[in-house]
């Protein structure tokens, strides 16, 4: 829970915000809103029912005080848009319909401050008069080029410090002079000279900020970071061997809070797109339905949610290869073993579950230079004392800097909570300025392990065992000088500066910024105060690619290792299929590891005949055994007999799997070969022979398989000599 | 297959880490084939004590049954099959004798409860197992073997995109004639053409050792042209110190798992210069199968599969997945892209890439600095000739300066990108040379600002150590060392899994249920003690006096430590076991471990508002107070308690 806010905007509507200042494209007020959509919108994003706003314009064209006060002299002019409450979409909607700069330079800004505080002021108090805890705010955005009544200022001010609820003040000018930032405003307006000076001293009386939008909109580039209130995980303790069995052990109590998490982007939810629906509500008598809809132009009426619909189906025992639907109320739960269904009655089943106790154990310790950085497999966790336990403190203090001083880690056994699996963590002491604590990881059990073996790297070893040092696949001590030099010039760690001037790590972890999470953050607050459906989509702020290519001017620094190392390593491109027919000549058939030519052996073979019991191979070892064309026609004839064949003798559909793997071969073969033609063909007569049920009664789901595994025309993309379009493609397989 | 692990009627959520299901689907069938031999079923002789007790088809039996139920924890819709090759009788399933001397003990498929049944029984009971491990007095032609293993490949696992026959054998030459060679060779071709793989796990006997030259070379084909080495595995011995049924174990288990990429990316080292790298995912959670629904209408349970329709929720119309669009909640409202957006919108960043932006030193990724798990990175010349030579020299020179390569990474159009660190690994072996850990570079992802979390405030000053006390804690940690100071996974299996899987194979096949765990990571406490206890009684000793010293600076107004509530509680000499049995009850008497002091210090330092009403009204409700009213009148309360116990 965050404290409550209430915040009001005061914009400065007057017609001298319908501007074009200073050689900037868009108005005063355009460039004033940039600013302030992006505080409404962020605020309307975080769909807190606590974060009350309203807004006031000021140098309006009309009048209307919203009821805060009765209408008085000195108040003309100012409107107010809504009451303090949660602003929501349909509010931005309103607003933007209401920025507009005015006819009028009328209009009183400390009035509308005075208006402001009156509103704040009744909204933030409960029903004895006093004031409740709110974060109080007002944010001012004005070209100070209207008149400004500076008499009862300190009133206003006095109000605004009130110790019992303070209120802040932002104040950002439009092109105020700006000494810090070096800004001075030339040939500037007698009148917003003086009123600059006046909004300054009172802002700086109500302790408030001021600043130019200038500065404000600079800032908004760096994406805000949502605050989140840590969130416990386990508190117990933290033990050396066990308390109950045996005499010394230690103990000492603990909390654990998190460390890092990912932050994740809104996401999105399906609806389906109202089609024929109007209609029908048309129809009938709804007055009052359509009255609502109007009303609160509400976008969500032309979607619709979408639920998603399940049907269960079991093999069906009486005809194999078929599948009946089974009722919810026949369904118990249960797991699988292998193949095997277990059914555990929904009392059972926890005896599938490990019994634990709550518990942080220690196993044993391990040493920090020989801790693989890679073993690690989860986020990181905070581990501190109990909080106001000072044992506690002291305990793991002595902990956490015996285990920095031996340069070792802990390895523990992490239950969370009685019942949760346990899991092994590494305890790594975390030492820093302000704080110490202990961090924690998770590290991989055996059964996450996955032994897969790879050649080694700085050696060739052969067949028979010979270690060879010299290889294409080796680095020569050219590459490796290179790569040295390469590597040593590219270094990030003193790339940047710090504030003092002094050099320091580029790219550290609290600069940068999770780009998709802001990028889909922007976006959608950028389309609330953008619904124009053609506008195009902006592409992500320049500080969410930042860190996507090295830094210019390191690569220009290091360009001579770099061309040195381009030069050393002599990397290739792969070129795209040489153009032309692929033959494929029997030399460069894959050979078994001793290198024995095959068909040598078989007396190479002119016509190989297509064997059904063999069906595959003896496909392939046809293609191979003739570049003639009729022979390729011919093995493709012979191949695509066999697939109908499998299809129309399937029984259910235990002959699909085969004749797909066929259809797969056969499709690759003819791109391999570059005769896409011959498979289109045939697929094509397929499709209409599965359709039209002459493959031995319905096969159409043979045709789903078909269209799934996406075994459809082969198209000049994947193709170049195919005549098929890609469009084309894509529509064979939809209908 | 059923999707079990979508609840009926949960929300669809966004594809974010399609990346793992679209690993599993690339399915795996292994289909064993184990020579029945005189000599393969010879008995190692009696003198080696320690060794062998097993025969080599035995042995290879027990293999394929560890392997079978490894695989259902760990790849469930995998298949696996067993075939048995020169045994007398002739066996198929099918009632078929095409080829003659084949038993087909397990059918290639996912599994089930009776063929784990059956395995086991033939690897425990000798007398079921003698039945049928009856040798033929000519053998099997390997040629019928090869050719049965493609038919039951074809039949049984047509689109698999991995299939492998493992072969064990001591036979380094099984054929009499060259015609028989030939014959057999041609049929290996076919397997080859099929795209199944031949993964030969040869066995040496004492008075022979196997030579794959004489025959199978002609028969096993590379599994890239660059890794010939990986295509092979060690021959195992019979009858030598290591039991042949370890060494067996180990060749099998390194190919337990087919070795699958997770994807294919440039590594681009500057402008210009990229190379291919695969990356693998060496090390993933395992978790245990989610419940699916069972339906027990029929006379035994079967699984339900089970297909999802979307339907707009306002008319019942069944929805395409075309027709559906994505809209974002925002203000009480919907704000909607059109697909092409989406793709807009996640696409923003560019095309998949491995992009290095610099270097670091390694010290500059402490471990805290870890959201995921890593993913392995190796070289691989399909899209640039010349990227293993340029992998091998980074990997050197990283290895050589502890550096780090920071890396921008996308692993696939429409993912999230990510920052990583590039760190490299040396291979590392066991002593028996086998590798345990490959050479390459690790990539780990990095978090963003937006992933750091806020140190916990703390309500107070903590006490910090003095360097004595850090002194006597440091022995007890340099006595506790794990075997060579590492943490060596391999030593760990997963208890959770374990027990999981023990009891449902129990259940399924209808035995009685284990009663105790074995759970391999409960510290060893007997050990603890006798390593340790002297030393953590000095600690204890230490401790009290550091608690004097420290407690006391502290907090100098107040005359006494701050209570005997003491947690760290070295518990020394006097047997204290009592205490520990006493101290939940103290804990539910005074709640959340709230005591008066700490409840005074928050009190002293105005901190007492800050303490929750939870907090608060457990502390009154501990003490027998009221703890209903407002938050200020609970302060008031509790302030009044404290000032009536003199605190």
């Amino acid at each position: 829970m965050t404290t409550k806010e209430a915040t009001v905007y005061i914009v400065d509507l007057g017609r001298s915000m319908g501007e074009k200042r200073h050689g900037r494209e868009q108005t005063d007020l355009d460039w004033a809103l940039e600013y302030v959509w992006d505080k409404i919108t962020n605020t309307v994003a975080s769909g807190r029912k606590t974060a009350l706003m309203s807004v006031i314009g000021c140098r309006t064209d009309d009048t209307d005080l919203g009821g805060v006060m009765e209408e008085a002299e000195g108040y003309e002019n100012l409107y107010v848009y809504s009451e303090l409450k949660q602003y929501l979409l349909c509010d931005i909607r309103m607003l933007q319909d209401l920025f507009k700069p005015s006819e009028t330079n009328e209009g009183d800004l400390l009035s509308a401050v005075a208006l402001a505080v009156q509103m704040i002021d009744s909204k933030t108090k409960n029903g004895k008069g006093m004031p409740l805890k709110y974060e109080r705010r007002i944010i001012i955005v004005t070209d100070g080029r209207g008149h400004i009544e500076t008499e009862d200022l300190e009133q206003i001010a006095a109000k605004i410090k009130d110790t019992d609820a303070p209120i802040e003040v932002v104040l950002l000018g439009i092109d105020f002079d700006d000494p810090d930032n070096g800004f001075k405003e030339e040939d500037k307006d007698a009148q917003k000279a003086k009123n600059e000076d006046a909004l300054k001293s009172f802002v700086e009386e109500c302790d408030g900020a001021f600043g130019t939008l200038a500065e404000a909109i600079d800032q908004l580039q760096i994406p805000r970071l949502k605050e989140t209130r840590p969130v416990l995980s386990y508190r117990g303790q933290l033990t050396l061997g066990d308390p109950a069995k045996y005499d010394s052990t230690l103990t000492i109590d603990v909390e654990r809070y998190p460390c890092t998490m990912l932050a994740k982007p809104p996401t999105a939810s399906s609806f389906a797109m109202r089609t024929d629906l109007r209609n029908i509500s048309v129809a009938g008598p709804s007055t009052q339905s359509s009255n609502t809809i109007v009303g609160e132009d509400h976008p969500m009426t032309d979607l619709s949610a979408v639920r998603n619909q399940r049907v269960y189906q079991v093999d069906n025992q009486d005809e194999p290869g078929t599948k009946k639907n089974v009722e919810m109320g026949e369904l118990e739960r249960g797991y699988e073993y292998g193949r095997t269904a277990v059914h555990i009655s929904e009392s059972d089943m926890n005896v599938v579950k490990l019994e634990t106790e709550q518990s942080l154990s220690i196993i044993g310790f391990v040493k920090a230079e020989e801790c693989e950085r890679y073993l690690p497999l989860s986020r990181s966790n905070f581990i501190i004392p109990q909080k106001a336990n000072q044992p506690a403190q002291l305990g793991l203090s002595s902990f956490i800097h015996a285990l920095y001083e031996a340069e070792c880690y802990a390895v523990a056994r992490l239950v969370a909570k009685n019942d949760k699996p346990p899991v092994v963590v590494l305890l790594v002491p975390r030492i820093e300025v302000d704080w110490e604590a202990l961090v924690d990881v998770e590290l991989p059990f055996e059964e996450d392990m996955r032994r897969y073996k790879f050649p080694p790297l700085d050696r060739k070893l052969t067949v028979s065992g010979e270690v060879i040092k010299e290889h294409k696949d080796l680095p020569t001590e050219d590459l490796t000088d290179a790569m040295s030099a390469y590597v040593d010039a590219m270094d990030l760690s003193k790339f940047d500066t710090d504030e003092d001037g002094q050099p320091a790590e580029y790219a550290k972890l609290e600069d940068t910024y999770a780009p998709l999470v802001h990028r889909i953050n922007h976006i959608i607050r950028w389309r609330a105060t953008h619904p124009d459906p053609t506008l195009p989509i902006p592409p992500p702020p320049s500080i969410l690619t930042k860190y996507a290519n090295p830094p210019a001017e390191l690569l220009e620094s290091s360009s001579k290792p770099f061309e040195k190392l381009k030069l050393a390593a002599k990397v290739t491109k792969v070129p795209p299929k040489a153009k032309g027919r692929g033959k494929r000549n029997r030399t460069e058939r894959d050979k078994p590891l001793s290198g024995l030519d095959i068909d040598a052996l078989l007396g190479n073979p002119s016509r190989v005949q297509i064997d059904p019991a063999n069906l595959v191979p003896s496909f392939k070892q046809a293609l191979t055994a003739s570049d003639d064309l009729d022979a390729i026609q011919d093995a493709c004839n012979d191949m695509g007999r066999e697939i109908k064949s499998l299809i129309k003798l399937s029984v259910g559909d235990s002959g699909y799997g085969r004749a797909l793997e066929a259809l797969r071969v056969m499709r690759e073969e003819m791109v391999e070969l570059e005769e896409p033609e011959i498979w289109n063909v045939f697929i094509r007569g397929l499709k209409s022979e599965v359709l039209e049920g002459r493959l031995g009664g319905n096969r159409r789901e043979m045709w789903w398989k078909i269209r799934g595994s996406k075994y459809g025309l082969v198209d000049a993309k994947r193709s170049l000599v195919s005549e098929v379009s890609e469009e084309e493609a894509l529509e064979f397989l939809k209908s | 297959m059923a999707d079990a692990d979508n609840r009926p009627g949960e929300e669809e959520e966004e594809e974010e880490e399609i990346d793992e299901t679209a690993y599993k689907t690339m399915k795996d069938a292994v289909l064993f084939a184990i020579d029945v031999s005189p000599t393969m079923l010879q008995r190692p002789k009696a003198e080696d004590k320690k060794a062998d007790r097993d025969s080599p088809t035995s042995a290879a039996l027990k293999c394929a049954y560890q392997l079978m139920q490894q695989r259902i924890i760990s790849n469930p819709n995998d298949m696996m099959g067993i075939l048995l090759f020169g045994t007398e009788k002739t066996d198929l399933k099918d009632g078929d004798s095409t080829f003659q001397h084949c038993y087909l003990l397990a059918d290639l498929d996912v599994p089930s409860a009776q063929d784990v049944k059956r395995l086991r029984d033939m690897v425990e009971n000798e007398e079921e197992a003698e039945q049928i491990l009856k040798p033929a007095k000519d053998g099997a032609s390997l040629a019928t073997v090869l050719f049965c293993a493609n038919q039951i490949f074809t039949t049984k696992a047509p689109n698999f995109s991995s299939r492998r026959l493992f072969l064990v054998t001591d036979n380094d030459y099984p054929v009499k004639v060259k015609a028989d060679k030939d014959t057999a060779i041609t049929r290996a071709r076919d397997l080859y053409d099929l795209g199944c793989t031949i993964d030969l796990f040869p066995i040496s006997q004492p008075d022979h050792s196997f030579d794959r030259s004489r025959f199978y070379d002609d028969l096993v084909y590379p599994s890239s042209p660059s890794d010939a080495i990986a295509s092979t595995t060690k021959i195992a011995k019979s009858g030598e110190g290591i039991s042949l049924l370890r060494q067996l174990l180990s060749s099998i288990n390194s190919k337990a798992a087919p070795r699958r990429a997770l994807f294919t990316l440039p590594l681009e080292l500057g402008p210009d210069l990229r190379i291919g790298v695969k990356g693998y995912i060496l090390i993933k959670r395992q978790e245990h199968a989610k419940s699916c629904y069972v339906w027990v209408g029929g006379e035994k349970p079967q699984i339900v599969s089970s297909s999802t329709s979307h339907m707009a929720d306002d008319t019942a119309r069944v929805v395409e997945k075309t027709e559906l669009r994505k809209a974002y909640k925002f203000g009480g409202d919907a704000i909607t892209f059109t697909p092409e957006e989406i793709i807009k919108i996640r696409q923003a960043f560019g095309d998949p890439v491995i992009r290095i932006i610099g270097f670091k030193p390694m010290s500059c990724l402490p471990i805290w600095a870890n959201t995921n798990k890593a993913t392995f990175i190796y070289p691989s010349e399909t899209d640039f000739i010349g990227s293993t030579r340029v992998f091998s020299a980074l990997q050197q020179k990283l290895l050589k300066s502890k550096k780090m390569g920071l890396v921008w990474f996308i692993p696939r159009r429409n993912a999230s990108p990510t920052l990583g660190a590039l760190v490299p690994a040396e291979e590392m072996t066991n002593e028996d040379g086998e590798q345990t850990m490959p050479p390459g570079l690790w990539l780990i992802p990095l978090p963003f600002a937006d992933d750091l979390r806020q140190f916990p405030e703390q309500a107070d000053k903590p006490l910090k150590t003095t360097d004595e006390l850090t002194d006597k804690m440091r022995v007890i940690i340099e006595q506790l060392q794990l075997p060579k100071g590492v943490y060596d996974p391999a030593k760990y299996p997963n208890p959770t899994l374990q027990w999981f899987y023990r009891i449902l194979q129990a259940m399924a096949l209808e035995e009685e249920l284990p009663e105790v765990p074995d759970d391999k990571t409960i510290p060893r406490f007997k050990q603890i003690d006798k390593r340790c206890g002297e030393y953590i009684q000095d600690y204890g000793k230490e401790f009290e006096a550091a608690y004097a010293q420290v407690a006391k600076s502290s907090f100098p107004h107040r005359g006494r430590a701050t209570g005997k509530r003491a947690s760290v509680e070295p518990d020394d000499e006097k047997p204290k076991s009592k205490r520990v049995k006493k101290e939940p009850k103290v804990k539910e008497e005074i709640g959340e471990g709230v005591s008066d002091e700490q409840m005074a210090q928050f009190n002293d330092k105005g901190q007492i508002s800050k303490q929750t009403v939870a907090v608060l009204k457990q502390y009154l409700a501990a003490r027998g107070k009221s703890a209903t009213g407002l938050k200020a009148e609970l302060v008031e309360r509790v302030q009044k308690h404290l000032e009536g116990i003199g605190l």
